[in-house]
């Protein structure tokens, strides 16, 4: 953890690490960072970068510059109702030929990716590698379904898109976001029930994928149809949870 | 002059809990993430507190102790102190006038 804390330190101007550097990697120390924490820093970073070089009344009022649980809900809201509007559209037979379900995809899963960052806070407290993990894997995910699509408006993509990258890419991210319903579930923050539905999503419409290759069409579709559905209610559930709580807390300011 | 609180910009809102934290005795910047997310079951980043933290010392209303072990302790001036009373019966007044408004007996 050290050497990423100093990596991190070294992004704060020479001036601000002379006067809060000791007591702010202290802090670091204290605490596993997860997503949320490390963004955060890095938005800190900037942000002294700008008030350092008198720029501090510009920052101030770039409202949203900070990482928040209401930055993740609103994000993860959008990443589902995305995921949701594609499958929709294409009944996910055509999602790795039509670009422009492709490029929706990918924002929707960038979304998610923030509404992990923002709303795992309380979850990398407890279980660090678990929420790290959940990250990397929708990231992972994310990069391997742009290359499928890149390969696929280049042309040299597969003829049929279940033999390409794309599956690989699909089943990634979705397994990332199941680790991050683990993580929600085990700390119980947000909402239980939407934490177990992100689990059961992605385990649902991977068995049914699984089920379909094996000609069980008619199980498949019911267990794919489950998983999807429980996918995206999962999240929307949690972005909702965390605007919740944003403002119940948010009851600090004056008019 | 009495800076207030909300000239801070997004940072008032931190800075507002800060403050608070900080209103029973000084608190190192780990204790106060801490005693800010039990109060409020909201996080509070690292990035965030120390920007906070940074602007409210060059306002004067907190000043940072000597540092015990790396952890640097910072306490509410007599500045600090006057402020967050004027900003805690400012929102106070329009708690009153809200539960007013909606007819609450406790309004």
């Amino acid at each position: 953890m050290r050497p990423m804390i100093s990596l991190i330190l070294r992004l704060y101007p020479a001036r601000w690490r002379a006067r809060y550097g000791d007591e702010f990697a202290a802090v670091l120390e204290e605490r596993p960072l997860g997503p949320f924490d490390v963004a955060d820093v890095l938005l800190g970073a900037l942000d002294a970068h700008l008030h350092l070089r008198g720029l501090g009344a510009a920052s101030q009022h770039a409202k949203g510059f900070a990482m928040s649980l209401r930055i993740g809900g609103y994000a993860a809201i959008l990443g589902a109702l995305l995921i949701g509007l594609v499958i929709a559209l294409t009944g996910g037979r055509s999602a790795g030929s039509d670009n422009a379900a492709a490029i929706a995809l990918l924002v929707a899963l960038a979304a998610l990716l923030v509404g992990l960052t923002g709303m795992s806070a309380f979850q990398a407290r407890s279980d660090p590698w678990l929420v790290w993990s959940a990250f990397a894997m929708t990231a992972v995910g994310s990069v391997v379904i742009f290359i499928a699509s890149v390969s696929d408006l280049a042309g040299v993509g597969p003829g049929d898109w279940r033999d390409g990258l794309l599956p690989i890419g699909l089943v990634t991210a979705g397994l990332g976001s199941a680790l991050f319903g683990v993580a929600t579930y085990r700390v119980s923050v947000l909402s239980r029930r939407g934490a177990l539905a992100l689990v059961i999503g992605p385990v649902a419409a991977l068995s049914g994928a699984i089920a379909v290759g094996q000609n069980a069409w008619e199980l498949g579709m019911s267990f794919l149809l489950v998983g999807i559905v429980s996918f995206v209610a999962g999240w929307l559930t949690l972005g909702v949870a965390a605007i919740r709580l944003d403002r119940a807390a948010s009851t600090l300011r004056p008019a | 002059m009495v800076t207030k609180i909300p000239e801070l910009g997004r940072f008032a809102e931190p800075a507002l809990l800060i403050l608070v934290s900080l209103s029973d005795g000084p608190k190192h910047g780990y204790a106060i993430m801490a005693d800010v997310e039990a109060g409020t079951g909201r996080p509070l980043g690292p990035g965030t507190l120390y920007a906070a933290l940074a602007r409210l010392e060059e306002r004067g209303l907190i000043e940072a102790l000597t540092p015990v072990d790396r952890r640097r302790p910072y306490r509410l001036t007599a500045v600090g102190a006057t402020n967050l009373a004027e900003q805690l019966h400012e929102l106070s007044e329009f708690a009153q006038l809200g539960l007013r408004r909606l007819g609450s007996p406790t309004g």
